[in-house]
């Protein structure tokens, strides 16, 4: 570890830029990022793959400065990635090789001795679930298998931080749920780092505490879930039938602020009285309420709310998914 | 039968389930699902740290060029060359072996016109060294291209195609140990085959024949020579094969291309020096480049009227673009998704 780690922050910045050309990719980016799981967000061309490769030591940054682990990403950029174990988005795999040698030669490529790095890839690739198909070539391999490969070539050598850059991409259901099982259990159980990106809520949900939002090149958010969830003001839902826009109207008549998706209407809760007032204004404009709830946000709430105030025009976080992302783009 | 592996909403039996025998007024969904089954627990996923020692910066680049050479003589484990391709790399290595079997065959003829004849085609003298590893067809003209073109085809180009650079540069691996040891890992291969073949026909020229020092005196000056051209070959061909690997992701544009480069070149030159008798256009050529350093350097008479420092400049510029080449596109290799 880095001289001057104090054991606190796996990763920090302090007013990092780095500009290509005229572009400005990265913007006075601070960061303090502790130890445990954190998802890193925003959309396409924000500056996440960026983030990493300047966090990874790839790149010089512009200015400011930055460590990982204790380490300058500027000068011990090596040291860096012999700590880090980074899981790339797209196929790293080479298709001729069998997992073990993949794994194996991951190994190697850190400087582990071959024998080690033979025994270890058996215990890494046992860990991802590939313990009974190590031997078969990758080629063969499903999307699911590849992912699998990829985390065991990250996980080799046993970082102390895990980069994972869309982890999900392509998985069906249950590949999916053993993948972000792995990463929770290699925070909860290894006492391991993980940093990663996804454009789908849920997975970042499921596997991370905290959040790191970027966009245009600057940090907007980096916070916990739970204190973001609680500072959302609560809404009430409400599902209409019939005259969904006159019931509108009637709550904004009435200074509610109004959130409307098709018949399911959010409104601001201000007291405990807001709920009868909601039914008031039902009878009064005339429109049955089917059901009433209070409403609990979820990531994707708050991430398209936290765009929404930044003006940015993502209605969903499907708007930010590629076929890549999707599977639909799967050779298999 | 139990119902234990059915989840069944609202305590309904089985047959209103299946036939909907309940009030009418239920919900029109499916309300019955079995349990999602319980999946084997085939192993239980437990974390295991490690603890060892990283090495240094030499044994990661061991691990590069072990990678690439051993793939050549081992089918599984290393990088994969596709077996006719280790086979045409085998046959080509016979291929420059084929004097020493001459050789042998002139020791058991004694002395004799049959023994001076395999003397002049196949002993060692200045036409024969520059012959092998410069001149006669088919063994330089078309086998060291095509074995540069057969161990060269996939060597960055694969990383490209594949997305594999990230396993190397996610690592402490630097751009230049990567270029540095895909080079040399080619370069090996190709002096495996090209000066190893060299070495044995000059020594078992002189086992066979049973030559004393004198003889090795006489003729290492002329071997030297030899030795310096068969390792332009391998130099100038790995920075022009590994250019080209470097600036597709196919292995066939790369294999296709370097033969293009050094067949096109030649046939040019030798097409203008027919129409209009100059031979200035060979300096294009990295093969009569080399051809015409090899014959300075084992003193024989040159075959071209250019002179000679043109070809010695332009094999240098000819690398030295090449080297720039690779370097530029070596770095623009991606770690991330762009």
């Amino acid at each position: 570890m880095g001289e001057e780690w104090d054991g606190k922050s796996v990763i920090t910045a302090r007013n990092l830029r780095k500009m290509y050309g005229p572009h400005l990719a990265l913007d006075d980016v601070n960061l303090e990022i502790p130890s445990g799981a954190v998802g890193v967000l925003g959309p396409n061309g924000a500056g996440k793959s960026t983030l990493f490769k300047c966090l990874l030591g790839l790149i010089t940054t512009t200015s400011g400065d930055g460590t990982v682990l204790g380490y300058d990403i500027r000068t011990e950029g090596d040291k860096i990635r012999s700590r880090i174990g980074y899981m790339p988005e797209y196929d790293a795999l080479d298709p001729g090789l069998s997992a073990i040698d993949q794994v194996r030669y991951a190994g190697e490529l850190l400087g582990m001795n071959p024998a080690h790095a033979t025994r270890r890839a058996h215990e890494v690739l046992e860990y991802v679930g590939l313990k009974d198909q190590r031997y078969r070539k990758i080629e063969t391999y499903s999307t699911g298998m590849k992912q699998a490969a990829k985390l065991a070539c990250a996980l080799v050598h046993d970082p102390d931080v895990l980069i994972c850059d869309e982890p999900t991409n392509g998985l069906d259901q249950r590949a999916r749920e053993f993948m972000l099982q792995t990463l929770r259990r290699t925070v909860s159980e290894g006492n391991r780092s993980v940093l990663m990106s996804s454009h789908v809520m849920d997975d970042v949900q499921e596997v991370c505490d905290r959040i790191v939002m970027i966009h245009n090149g600057k940090i907007v958010v980096q916070r916990r879930i739970e204190d973001l969830a609680r500072q959302i003001e609560r809404e009430i839902e409400i599902s209409v039938w019939g005259g969904a826009s006159r019931m509108q109207q009637e709550l904004e008549s009435r200074g509610f602020v109004v959130r409307r998706l098709g018949r399911v209407l959010r409104v601001d809760r201000a007291d405990d009285s807001t709920s009868r007032k909601i039914l008031e204004a039902a009878v009064s404009a005339d429109v049955q309420v089917r059901q009433m709830q209070e409403y609990v946000p979820d990531l994707e709430d708050i991430f398209l709310l936290i765009m929404e105030k930044l003006g940015a025009e993502v209605r969903g976080t499907s708007d930010l998914m590629t076929a890549a992302h999707t599977g639909d783009d799967r050779d298999e | 039968m139990s119902n234990d592996g059915i989840d069944i909403e609202g305590g309904k039996t089985r047959m209103e389930v299946a036939y909907g025998a309940g009030d009418g007024d239920d919900e029109a969904k499916a309300i019955v699902a079995s349990k999602e089954a319980e999946l084997g627990t085939i192993f239980e996923q437990s974390y295991r740290p490690w603890d060892g020692e990283l090495g240094p910066r030499w044994t990661r680049n061991y691990a590069i060029f072990r990678h690439h050479v051993y793939g050549m003589f081992r089918s599984t484990g290393h990088r994969h060359y596709h077996p006719m391709v280790r086979l045409t790399i085998f046959v080509i290595l016979l291929f420059s072996l084929m004097p020493v079997l001459m050789l042998f065959l002139a020791s058991l003829t004694g002395d004799g016109y049959m023994a001076d004849v395999f003397s002049r085609m196949w002993g060692i003298n200045r036409y024969n060294l520059w012959g092998q590893v410069l001149g006669y067809f088919p063994r330089n003209l078309c086998c060291w291209p095509l074995l540069t073109a057969l161990v060269v085809g996939g060597m960055i180009s694969d990383d490209r195609k594949n997305g594999t650079s990230a396993i190397y540069f996610s690592r402490p691996v630097t751009r230049l140990d990567y270029t540095a040891m895909k080079y040399l890992s080619v370069a090996v291969v190709l002096g495996f085959v090209i000066v190893l073949s060299y070495f044995i026909y000059y020594t078992s020229a002189i086992v066979f024949n049973g030559e004393g020092w004198a003889y090795l005196v006489d003729t290492l000056p002329m071997f030297a020579g030899g030795l310096i051209a068969g390792i332009l070959v391998v130099i100038t061909y790995t920075s022009i094969g590994l250019a080209l690997s470097s600036i597709s992701q196919s292995r066939f544009f790369a294999a296709i291309a370097f033969l293009s480069v050094i067949y096109g070149t030649k046939l040019l030159a030798l097409l203008i020096e027919t129409q209009f008798d100059t031979s200035i256009l060979y300096v294009l050529s990295p093969y009569d480049c080399l051809a015409q350093i090899g014959q300075w350097l084992l003193g024989i008479d040159s075959n071209y009227n250019h002179p000679l420092a043109f070809s010695l400049v332009s094999i240098i510029t000819i690398n030295a673009a090449c080297i720039a080449l690779l370097a530029a596109r070596v770095s623009s290799l991606e770690v991330t998704r762009e």
